[in-house]
């Protein structure tokens, strides 16, 4: 971590987590200490560190990035194999308790086959005790499938599915809500409609976690983002913390396209590009550039106007790739 | 939905036992009719024997006694209760839907006995009802009971072990089925300490117990018989679910992606 590109503000050091390090927060409901899972030969999560407290919080990351691990950790669904992970302050993997506060959807479209979507929230209101009869269906209300209630849950699409999934967390009330990749197979009002009810129950002091790997679905949502990537924090902070601290940071691209040449001598005109270089080897140029949202703005109208055909623009920096390919987007 | 109230706090209204939702939950979402039909085959495979014993040229009772000892208690049922068994938990764990459970405070104990209960509910119409019926089917209408008690003791140990099974390994059928023929078939045969925990021996000596005139060579020294036999079953059922229970906290659950 010591040699990673983004400035301390937004990046977990190697320092005892304390109140400046953005990777904590104060009042913490969540908190993982030094969590390292793998399966077999294959690390999962390395020495994570980082806490969750009331509002959204995003879990950013590229596939495997140990996003879903970490969250299976904070449910207790998948053993720490070093570190701890507290759910306010209790052990989610041995205190049944836990269960009563904490709710996850996971990213899996699997359903029990056989049940409606109301025999299954309801279900789940039973094993959670929930007192409240007209619960099931408030929750399924809360995510608009009141009208699907009684639909078999395995004959919906992955959307209702996630949907369905959304309202059996929230019949319980949870005060601890984790979701990974929540938005999966929504359509776009459903999304805007999801993203209002996350940061809802964030602003009513829920600790909600979202994982995503599309940085402007976090952003809408999640007021902090953490970042992992290969299984280890890459970032902390506020979205602008970690912008800014990407835009400080020099990103090398790599661009290969029909005509290197003319595209060089229309990049060097760029205000965005600090340097430029041709490598034979991956037979493409490589961009050097503080302003990567500029330069990924910038290079297909360049390349448009110069009637230059781009085949390919990929990040350099592997540490950045997943929030880079998504500024480009 | 932050209004919700739960809990038992609340307390106006009636809440629903967790293991009466469980048993519910194991019977609706465990049971979808391909399954139904799978579990039709080995009854139906129960009633085919039941015919074969009619081609055997012995009396109608001690034709059918040899073959339900052979074919039924040893073949038909433990493959209708590694279905169920496996139905009400493992594959349920392999399809990825068992967290939904598992992340509830519902006690272990309640999950593990609940989805039991369902399925030893399940093997009494179907598995222990075919044997009953392939008595009739043999013309030995006087064993019918005998066969039903063997039949649904035998199912209930075997629905508990392959519980116990599903929760150790995502192999539920291949670990079952090596259970049932290599250990106690085989060994079993052999060693009488280990068929005095068999299942398949145990539901063969209540048979045994139950009717009248056995044959000689289904009485084997050493293995309880009629109430004893079913007191050892509980036993064993016992153990397996208590060894469930304990499995299920060491649970490694991942998706069906996983």
């Amino acid at each position: 971590m010591t040699d990673h590109p983004l400035p301390p503000e937004a990046v977990h050091g190697t320092v005892p987590p304390d109140q400046f390090d953005p990777a904590f927060v104060a009042d913490a409901t969540v908190e993982a200490r030094d969590v390292s899972v793998w399966f077999g030969p294959k690390v999962a999560l390395s020495e994570l560190s980082c806490s969750f407290g009331a509002g959204v919080s995003g879990l950013l990351g590229p596939n495997g990035a140990g996003k879903t691990t970490l969250m299976r950790a904070i449910t207790g669904l998948t053993r720490v194999n070093e570190g701890s992970v507290l759910v306010e302050g209790r052990n989610p993997r041995t205190d049944r308790q836990v269960h009563h506060r904490m709710a996850l959807v996971p990213e899996d479209e699997a359903v029990p086959p056989g049940l409606t979507a109301r025999q299954f929230v309801r279900y789940i209101a039973d094993l959670r005790q929930v007192a409240d009869r007209s619960a099931p269906d408030a929750a399924l209300g809360e995510v608009g499938l009141l009208d699907a209630a009684d639909r078999r849950v395995d004959t919906f699409s992955k959307g209702m599915r996630q949907r369905t999934k959304i309202a059996a967390a929230l019949v319980c009330d949870p005060r601890v809500l984790v979701l990974d990749e929540p938005l999966n197979g929504a359509d776009p009002v459903q999304r805007a409609h999801l993203i209002a009810l996350f940061r809802r129950l964030g602003a009513a002091g829920r600790t909600v976690i979202v994982s995503s790997h599309v940085l402007n679905e976090v952003e809408r949502m999640a007021e902090r983002v953490i970042v992992l990537v290969h299984g280890r924090l890459a970032a902390a902070g506020s979205h602008r913390a970690i912008r800014d601290a990407m835009d400080d940071t020099p990103r090398h691209v790599l661009v290969r396209c029909d005509d290197g040449r003319r595209l060089g001598s229309a990049l060097v005109g760029l205000a965005a590009v600090t340097g430029l270089t041709f490598d034979p080897k991956r037979d493409g140029l490589v961009v050097q550039t503080l302003q990567a949202r500029e330069l990924a703005a910038a290079l297909p109208r360049l390349a448009r106007d110069a009637s230059i055909r781009l085949h390919e623009v990929r990040p350099l920096d592997d540490s950045l790739e997943s929030l880079f390919r998504e500024l480009v987007r | 939905m932050t209004d919700a109230a739960p809990v038992a706090a609340a307390g106006r209204q009636r809440l629903t036992p967790r293991l009466v939702a469980i048993m519910l939950y194991a019977r609706r979402s465990c049971f979808p009719p391909k399954r139904w039909l799978a579990l039709l085959m080995p009854c139906v495979g129960a009633l085919l024997f039941g015919l074969l014993a009619r081609a055997i040229d012995l009396p109608r009772d001690r034709a059918f006694a040899n073959v339900a000892a052979e074919g039924i208690f040893s073949l038909a049922m433990p493959i209708t209760a590694l279905i169920i068994g496996d139905s009400v938990l493992g594959a349920e764990v392999r399809a990825g839907t068992f967290h939904f459970t598992w992340l509830t405070p519902a006690p272990r104990w309640q999950i593990v006995v609940g989805r039991w209960i369902t399925g030893s509910a399940v093997a009494m119409v179907t598995i222990a009802p075919a044997s009953a019926l392939a008595a009739v089917v043999a013309g030995s209408t006087r064993s019918a009971g005998a066969a039903y008690v063997a039949s649904a003791v035998g199912s209930v140990a075997y629905v508990a072990l392959f519980i116990a099974i599903g929760c150790i390994t995502r192999r539920t059928a291949v670990w079952a089925l090596t259970l049932v023929f290599l250990v106690e078939r085989l060994l079993g045969e052999a060693l009488t300490g280990i068929a005095q925990l068999s299942p398949t021996w145990e539901s063969r000596a209540i048979f045994v117990g139950l009717i009248d005139n056995p044959p000689a060579r289904l009485i084997r020294d050493g293995i309880p018989a009629g109430a004893d036999a079913v007191v050892r079953l509980a036993v064993v059922a016992a153990a397996a679910l208590a060894l469930a229970v304990f499995r299920m906290k060491r649970m490694r659950l991942s998706g069906a992606s996983d």
